[in-house]
């Protein structure tokens, strides 16, 4: 186990180096010298060529990357220019609503989507099934925004239930949940397809093991049989499959955060890349992708850790 | 070689024809109505991509502030106009253009290269593991996230988007291919090609490619549907295709600010996407019950 987790560790530092490089490489190509920038608009040649030697910019590449990797492991992602705030105070402040509002989503989608999942499953070929499959297909095809903006016209607008804008306040206020309701419904709402269609397989392929047969015939109900035999076997592809779909999740994240105005870090990202904010946009693009290949690992070695046929591999 | 050939066909012909006839793909994929329905919505949908220029009854750029945000039914406007009053028809008209060939050039590209990938990973074996390493990383990373480095890099705009969502679609269609390929390289006929001394291009070309047809359509069908959602997303967020240049995101985000006031200018764009993603989609999954033996009963 300690094993499969250090391997996969191993591998993960060439990835995480490859994004660092991207996102290092990324401020090479774009059209902005981070010198004149911060020099100003009426400073002196010499000026801004004593700014590029005191940030290393007069340096070979391959040593600008040490200096920045250097720079970045002591919390340094550069300053915005846009507003001269340091990248990482900004990108801090943003990520916990982000990691809020995902946690809000995931808290009612996957429930709901595992219930259909397994009624749909337990009832192969009903009018339930070819509901729920009906309802998982339709479900992948709304475009985010669409619920969102639908869901802020109806209840928000029209209804006047539900604050639409911003976040209120951490979850543990009143205000936290209401503000973080229409964002988190929007964005569960679009997951629920996707965990109800995997958890369907999942239970169908474990109704027909021997396993199952064994415990209906020693005469168990039938809601032992498929809650605690059935069931609880199928989430272990379950829950690695909600885990690698967090990429997704993610992307519905950028968008929603966009709709409502939620302070989360894909706001900040797509605000600063219109905005030409490069070391902002650069990043949250690294922060974003760090964060997810974190949570590819711990997917990963969660999915050892429950599954014990599996540590042999 | 080519008597020999001619005398293998005459000898098969009989063969096939003493077979009982199979029905066409087409006919097998019609047989369910709802896949019917999802083929009639594909063809038409793109027929009016193909033919917006002509279909549209007005200039997309043609604007009559009269008529702004004018709600749908209004005389001559079946469904409205939008903030600026330009003909929401023609507006959609060549959005769903503009959209459906994002999707198509995004589906393209990535699927060539990821086919490229698949067919080298599984005709070298020497580096398919390298190949497919490499694909796993591309994998790991959300489409979302290599939209925003590209917008970031290249300036938002269609490019952007068609670059980004051809990268995350290379691992995908690379995978799928590998699969197939590997299926089919097991064969007697590739055996037998190779024992012709066929060169390795040509037995890729012309006995592998075309035995692997069935599950790339299929493929390409499903993530047409993904790539217009994806690709929509991201022109909603303004870091694809930009105003005031039609598409489908595009429109949806600009109707957002309006929302309260012309519901229609945001909606109906939103329940455009709606429908071109659900038919693909329906489709695709037809299509794969129709061209999967082991899933036809």
């Amino acid at each position: 186990m300690l094993r499969h987790v250090l391997q996969r560790l191993l591998t993960t530092i060439p990835v995480m180096l490859g994004v660092l490089l991207i996102g290092f490489l990324l401020m090479q190509v774009v059209p902005t010298d981070p010198a004149i920038v911060r020099a100003g608009p009426t400073a002196t040649v010499e000026l801004v060529n004593e700014i590029r030697r005191e940030l290393g910019l007069d340096q070979p590449l391959y040593v600008q990357f040490g200096i920045y990797l250097w720079k970045l492991l002591q919390g340094d992602l550069g300053v915005s220019i846009i507003n001269n705030v340091a990248v990482t105070q900004e990108l801090s402040g943003t990520i916990g609503p982000t990691l809020e509002l995902m946690f809000a989503s995931l808290f009612w989608s996957i429930p709901i989507g595992i219930a259909l999942g397994t009624i749909a499953a337990y009832w192969r070929g009903s009018v339930l099934d070819r509901a729920v499959t009906a309802f998982s297909v339709a479900g992948g095809s709304v475009p985010v925004f669409f619920l969102g903006l639908m869901l802020i016209w109806y209840v928000g607008f029209q209804w006047q239930l539900l604050p639409f804008t911003g976040r209120g306040g951490p979850l543990w206020t009143l205000e936290g949940w209401q503000s973080v309701a229409l964002p988190a419904l929007t964005l569960g709402g679009t997951f629920i397809a996707p965990v109800a269609r995997m958890t369907r397989t999942a239970v169908l392929e474990v109704l027909s093991a021997e396993h199952v047969r064994t415990a209906r015939a020693k005469g168990l109900s039938e809601s032992a049989v498929v809650l605690h035999h059935a069931l609880r076997n199928a989430l272990i592809p379950v829950v690695t499959l909600i885990g690698l779909q967090i990429g997704f999740l993610l992307g519905g994240a950028v968008v929603t955060e966009t709709v409502f105005s939620w302070p989360g870090v894909g706001r900040l990202a797509v605000g600063a890349i219109l905005s030409s904010d490069f070391p902002m946009a650069q990043g949250t693009i690294i922060v974003l992708s760090l964060g997810f290949i974190l949570v590819n690992l711990v997917v990963d070695v969660l999915y050892v850790a429950l599954d014990p046929r599996m540590r042999g591999h | 070689m080519a008597s020999i050939n001619s005398a293998a066909a005459a000898a098969a012909t009989p063969v096939a024809a003493s077979m009982p006839k199979r029905p066409g793909m087409l006919k097998r994929l019609l047989r369910e109505p709802v896949a019917a329905i999802a083929f009639v919505l594909v063809v038409l949908l793109i027929g009016a991509a193909v033919f917006a220029p002509w279909l549209a009854p007005t200039d997309p750029f043609d604007n009559d502030l009269a008529n702004a945000m004018a709600v749908p039914g209004t005389d001559g406007l079946l469904l409205g106009a939008d903030s600026q009053g330009r003909n929401m028809i023609t507006r959609l008209l060549h959005g769903l253009r503009i959209t459906m060939m994002m999707g198509m050039a995004s589906v393209l590209l990535g699927g060539l290269a990821g086919a490229l990938v698949g067919f080298t990973a599984a005709f070298y074996n020497r580096i398919d593991g390298l190949l497919m390493r490499l694909m796993d990383v591309l994998l790991s990373f959300p489409a979302i996230l290599f939209g925003l480095a590209i917008a970031a890099i290249f300036g938002p705009g269609v490019p952007a988007v068609v670059l980004a969502l051809s990268v995350a679609t290379v691992p995908l269609m690379a995978r799928i291919v590998r699969g197939a390929a590997l299926v089919v390289m097991r064969m007697d006929y590739i055996e037998a090609a190779r024992s012709t001394g066929m060169g390795d291009v040509r037995l890729i070309l012309h006995h592998l490619a075309p035995n692997c047809l069935s599950p790339i359509f299929v493929f390409a069908t499903l993530r047409f549907g993904q790539v217009i959602l994806l690709g929509s997303a991201l022109s909603f967020l303004g870091l694809g295709a930009q105003p005031p240049l039609a598409e489908l995101g595009a429109m949806a985000s600009e109707g957002r600010n309006f929302l309260f006031f012309a519901p229609h200018i945001a909606v109906i764009p939103c329940v455009l996407i709606f429908v071109v993603v659900l038919a693909f989609n329906v489709l695709g999954d037809a299509l794969r019950d129709a061209l999967d033996p082991r899933l036809r009963s």
